[in-house]
């Protein structure tokens, strides 16, 4: 019961937090199904509703696991949704006496149009009893929710959020379909921009048909992967069935930009670009364990010197001038200089620092990346790279007349590239080099006395991980055409590693998964911009909080961070052995002594 | 008179202004078993981590065949000849039991790069070879690494299988010499039993030159060909089981401490 | 500490011949590079035509502005290192500390300069103003410990660091939301306006007022470790937490208290920052943050003594360094790479010395 109360407050303040950030006011008319059900009256929602499921997490009490029974878990949920809609209720009528404008002028989206929606014009206290009741109701949705048996609880919940997620999607799906010349208007209202309610009930029963369609196979599936996952080492197997669905999944990525239209293929091209990044810094981060946070160095580096290599010229106020160096190589002569550039870059920037120990060696490379930035920007490489004005005129990557600036081309040139990415991480992952990686992560020095250079191998990975993400660079060149230093920033090293984290340090399908979740979808909701760092820096923080081994986790990466108990002991006896290790690997004890 | 395959000469280490070993000096013969024991605190964990290059000595040398090799980082000593296990077992936790043993053959194997991503035929047969050594190192324990075991993370093996897996990986490295430091530590009667056959079968077995710090003294007198007794990293005797455990001295390092360790 | 000092000799040893010469070798290069360009482009800045040398005049300001500077990077600074102290983690978030503090005393400023509260009571707006920004930050401080360092204490060294981006990168954009991307102009009292003689130097008295809060804080701060209770407990889960949860100390508790003193510091920055910059912004914490664990660990991180030095010489560094090494080069605005600068300076510091000006002695590690 007091920890009803004490997540029911939690609960109401997160949902101040979002009401003062603006994601609720600024969303009110962004209808998802029919006018009602709004993204606002979803933010109003969500936290009391994770608070009932929350706090109805099974307990464990003298070493068993203790579930919550039904009525009680209702009363649990009921409790936090009290507790939160009084909590919230109280902002709302503080805001109300204490007058909404007043407040404004310091937090800028409590707004009067937030009031509105609110509010509603109703006299203040009937409304606070209505947003209690609505936090009740949804506290104790999300307890029931908890308690529900399996077969009803999976669809019922697959439905809910595949039917918010298509509301949500309704500047992409809607799209789509026009390209195909599918009738929608059944799908989505032209009115309110959402579902409709007919075309919600649909997408509800199928997704939760799927859901029992997939529970009935589950067990099937589920063998079926603990069989792949043992075999790992010695790479996937091609069963009939394994092979037809890569074949689809390959046909569908190769259909994707003429089904998707040029918006969406723009958008894709982007995801294509940190999907090359991704698997880049995965290579570095997910494999060989070095945290490098100042990954936009190889980006730009691969960007600039591609435009130099192939001949761009230097923005100006009048046009164009030739900068210092330039040479007209073609595109594809020009990449492999690039490729070798960055790769040598990653060797030498790599020697004096790689034996740092970890954090020391994260915040050299973040300053790494700082000062490229800083230098492509400043007026003394001006003649070399344009300064701030950058330059333009970069090759457009043609084959013969066939250029790649269009976004449906350049998604096939990205793709391919991607395509290559992938099978070099994967083949390096699985061989004699990959195990070095591995061990060196596990036990830097361990793995020195077992015969693995680890200088070399650290170094080998900065060569391998700078090279694939200089040609996200290169790419990323191609793609806009023009470089500014404002696109090269420490965010693009947060986004990557937010990409590598989010989708499951190591793992390959991870880095695709998390590239098309944190840059796809933002690419997407343009009106979501705001909140996109937000929403990043609330992942990063989460994923390492509640699930290390990301979306989709690479098997070994998840033992290393999920093994509570094992890691416990592992951590603790670690301790001791790190400080060691540590001064081991680095020359940081050498005045510590 | 032939070189020994290993000598320990004139090894000081100091840490701060205490001194761990103190004007060390003695060899290991090709083919011998020689054990290292002493009281706790001895110094004998630090000889193995200046013989394989975790610590520089201060002063002295220390010679694989004749060649130095203090100076070098720990892998090329690997490389060179010398494994060793750790007093408490450092394994590649969440790698299988087979990969832990195939890191062994790293530095035996030369595929790069570039011949990993292309899996040329020499990598893949290369790759073939790395695996069933490693499979061989393992399957020296008998059955306890066999099997589904193989394929399980380290971490789910017992204790005194760890153990033998950081054993089968040191094997996996090729060596000419194999350091064990405590290798019974924490292990039952019928476990101690069964691992001082394995050392002196990898002598006899795998033709290798064994050094070894103990503690339990049923294993020292069972394996030893020459037992080498330290205290406050100085040598306080050298010999034959029989002799060592006469001696003077070594009696009363041990009276003075730790005197159950003699029984 | 005995054994770490020995691997460390095996890091300087085998550095050296067999495994990697190379690696020496770049070293090598690096610290010829870098002592040819601090020579030769000091020597040429110094030695340029009267009418391009800067002045005298100039060269005092630069001092007078580093050092102030260099106060605030100080206190920042000590942020980290107590931190550091006691959990052997960097607090990628502390520069977000301290801009929520600067950040939500602004309100408090601009509401009385508009009341003409902050021009007809300067020193109470002041101090009241200083007490707002502390409570700020703390309280971003305390929970940041609380909400995502916490649940992290055990976990592998670079979790915590990564949960800390999440942070940092969250508390920005929590900031915007709440406030507005749009910086705001910080308002100063009319008393902090114009400079004094100081041995017949003109400092603005804004300056003055930076460094003698700074030196204050940092006295403050060295009697509360070395004398409180509390302070010795700091120290003593310093040493070795597990000991000290052992010997009876809530290490949790001093968990807290440190988050607690590194908030305050930062608070006091955060005003000093603001007064001296006359602007705030919610990206305000990045920059001053990094300068500021440069700082930390340029004077030997986990050092308190450490810190306050880093931070003066940072503040110094950053203030001649750019004017008098790159001007002898003829390279246009020095300033615009002021934040490399800092960057380099880190890089240096943990290749060349990573232990820091003072080392992390255990005397006056916290």
């Amino acid at each position: 019961m007091r920890s009803a109360v004490r997540i029911g407050s939690s609960a109401g303040i997160v949902t101040i937090f979002l009401a003062a950030v603006g994601l609720i006011g600024n969303f009110t008319n962004l209808n998802l199904i029919g006018d009602q059900v709004t993204f606002a009256g979803v933010m109003i929602l969500i936290a009391p509703l994770i608070g009932g499921y929350v706090v109805t997490a099974p307990k464990v009490e003298s070493g068993s696991l203790v579930r919550v029974d039904r009525g009680r878990a209702a009363i649990l949920g009921a409790v936090t949704g009290v507790v939160a809609g009084c909590v919230f209720a109280a902002f709302v009528v503080f805001v109300d006496v204490f007058g909404v404008e007043r407040i404004r002028a310091i937090f800028i989206n409590i707004s009067p149009a937030l009031m509105d929606f609110l509010v509603g014009g109703r006299p203040v206290p009937v409304a606070a009893a209505i947003l209690v009741a609505i936090a009740v109701v949804a506290g104790v949705a999300g307890a029931v929710y908890r308690v529900l048996p399996d077969a009803i609880r999976k669809p019922v919940g697959s439905a809910v959020w595949v039917t918010l997620l298509f509301g949500f999607l309704q500047r992409i799906v809607p799209i789509a379909l026009d390209q195909l010349d599918i009738e929608r208007d059944w799908l989505y209202s032209k009115l309110t921009g959402g579902l409709t309610w007919v075309g919600a009930a649909v997408v509800a029963m199928v997704a939760a048909g799927v859901s029992v369609l997939k529970d009935r196979r589950g067990d099937a599936i589920r063998r079926a992967v603990a069989g792949r996952r043992s075999r790992e080492a010695e790479g996937p197997r091609l069963t009939p069935l394994t092979l037809a669905i890569a074949l689809a999944g390959l046909a569908a990525v190769l259909i994707a930009p003429h089904v998707l239209g040029s918006v969406i293929s723009e958008v894709l091209g982007t995801v294509m670009v940190f999907a090359l990044l991704g698997l880049g810094l995965n290579i570095v981060v997910g494999y060989a364990g070095l945290l490098d946070l100042g990954y936009v160095f190889f980006f730009t580096l691969g960007a600039y010197s591609l435009a130099l290599l192939t001949g761009a010229t230097l923005n100006t106020f009048v046009g164009s001038t030739e900068p210092v160096i330039a040479l007209g190589l073609n595109f594809y002569v020009a990449i492999p200089v690039v490729v070798l550039i960055a790769a040598l870059s990653g060797v030498l920037i790599g020697a004096p620092v790689l034996r740092l120990r970890g954090d020391y060696l994260a915040l050299v490379t973040l300053g790494l990346g700082e000062m490229i930035v800083v230098l492509v920007t400043s007026p003394w490489l001006e003649p070399l790279v344009g300064g701030p004005n950058g330059m333009r005129d970069i090759t457009n990557a043609a084959i013969g007349n066939f250029g790649f600036r269009d976004p449906k081309h350049f998604y096939y040139l990205a793709f391919a590239f991607v395509a290559l990415a992938l099978f070099v991480s994967w083949r390096l992952a699985n061989s004699r080099v990959g195990r070095a990686w591995t061990a060196l992560r596990e036990d830097e020095q361990v793995a020195d006395a077992m015969g693995v250079s680890t200088t070399a191998y650290k170094l080998l990975a900065f060569a391998m991980g700078g090279a694939i993400g200089s040609i996200g660079g290169a790419l990323f060149a191609v793609k806009i055409g023009s470089l500014t230093p404002a696109s090269f920033t420490v965010l693009v090293s947060i986004q990557v590693l937010g990409i590598v984290i989010l989708g499951g340090i190591g793992s390959l399908p991870g880095v695709l998964t998390g590239t098309l979740v944190l840059v796809g979808l933002p690419g997407l909701l343009r009106e979501f911009e705001e909140y996109r760092l937000l929403a990043y820096g609330a992942a990063l923080v989460a994923v390492m909080l509640l699930r290390p081994q990301g979306l989709v986790p690479n098997v070994r990466r998840s033992r290393e961070l999920q093994e509570e108990d094992r890691e416990q002991d592992k951590w603790a006896s670690d301790v001791a052995a790190d400080e060691h290790v540590a001064a081991g690997a680095s020359p940081l004890g050498e005045s510590a002594g | 008179m032939t070189t020994p395959l290993l000598e320990v000469v004139g090894v000081t280490k100091r840490f701060g202004g205490l001194s761990a070993l103190n004007d060390l000096s003695f060899d290991v013969a090709e083919g011998e078993i020689v054990s290292i024991i002493g009281p706790n605190g001895a110094g004998k964990s630090t000889v193995f981590n200046v013989i394989t290059g975790l610590y520089p000595p201060d002063d002295g040398d220390v010679r694989l065949r004749g060649e130095t090799v203090v100076g070098l980082a720990p892998n090329r000593i690997t490389r060179a000849g010398i494994a060793r296990t750790f007093q408490n077992v450092h394994l590649f936790a969440n790698m299988t039991v087979l990969e832990n043993a195939m890191v062994g053959q790293h530095c035996r194997s030369t595929a790069g790069v570039f011949g990993s991503i292309l899996r040329t035929p020499r990598v893949r047969k290369e790759e073939e070879t790395t695996r069933e050594r490693a499979k061989e190192c393992l399957g020296f324990f008998g059955s306890r690494l066999a099997g589904y075991r193989q394929d399980q993370p380290a971490f789910a093996l017992s204790y005194a299988n760890r153990r033998r897996l950081e054993m089968a990986r040191a094997l996996a490295t090729d060596p000419s010499i194999v350091l064990l430091d405590e290798p019974t530590a924490g292990m039952n009667p019928r476990e101690t039993l069964e691992l001082r056959d394995h050392i002196v079968r990898m002598r006899d077995e795998l033709g290798l030159t064994v050094l070894v710090i103990e503690h339990d003294m049923r294993v020292v007198k069972g394996v030893s060909d020459r037992v080498v007794a330290c205290d406050y990293g100085r040598k306080i005797a050298e010999g034959t089981y029989d002799e060592v455990a006469n001696d003077e001295q070594v009696i009363e390092a041990y009276l003075g401490r730790r005197h159950e360790e003699l029984g | 500490m005995a054994s770490s000092g020995a691997v460390s000799a095996r890091a300087r040893r085998v550095g050296g011949f067999a495994t990697l010469p190379w690696r020496r070798i770049i070293l090598i290069i690096l610290g010829a590079t870098i002592m040819f360009v601090v020579v030769v482009g000091s020597y040429r800045t110094l030695t340029l035509p009267e009418a391009e040398r800067y002045s005298g005049d100039f060269w005092v300001d630069q001092v007078v502005n580093g050092i102030g500077q260099g106060a605030i990077l100080a206190l920042i600074a000590l942020g980290y290192t107590l931190v550091y102290g006691i959990l052997r983690m960097i607090n990628f978030a502390h520069g977000e500390v301290f801009m929520a503090g600067a950040f939500i005393s602004f309100f408090f400023a601009d509401a009385y300069v508009k009341s003409g509260f902050l021009n007809s009571n300067p020193y109470l707006s002041l101090l009241i103003l200083f007490a707002v920004s502390i409570v700020g930050s703390t309280v971003v401080a305390v929970l940041l410990e609380r909400i995502a360092y916490r649940p992290l204490r055990n976990a592998p060294r670079l979790v915590p660091l990564i949960t800390a981006i999440g942070a940092s990168l969250f508390i920005q954009n929590a900031f915007r939301g709440f406030f507005g991307p749009q910086p705001y102009g910080y308002p100063v009292p009319d008393v902090l306006a114009g400079s004094i003689e100081l041995f017949g130097i003109p400092v603005s008295k804004v300056i003055v007022l930076v460094f003698v809060v700074a030196i204050v804080s940092m006295v403050v701060l060295q009697a509360f470790v070395h004398r409180s209770r509390t302070g010795r407990s700091m120290r003593a889960v310093a040493e070795d937490s597990e000991i000290a949860s052992l010997m009876g100390i809530d290490v949790d508790r001093i968990v807290v208290v440190t988050f607690i003193v590194g908030g305050v510091l930062a608070g006091i920055a955060g005003v000093l920052f603001s007064l001296t910059f006359q602007q705030v912004q919610f990206t305000m914490g990045f920059k001053p943050g990094i300068a500021a664990f440069t700082a930390a660990v340029l004077g030997g991180i986990g050092s308190i003594g450490g810190a306050a030095l880093g931070g003066f010489v940072l503040g110094l560094l950053q203030a001649i360094g750019p004017p008098l090494l790159l001007t002898g080069f003829s390279i246009p605005s020095p300033f615009s790479i002021r934040d490399a600068f800092v960057f380099l300076v880190l890089i240096l510091v943990l290749v060349f010395r990573p232990g820091g000006l003072l080392g992390s002695g255990d005397a006056e590690k916290v």
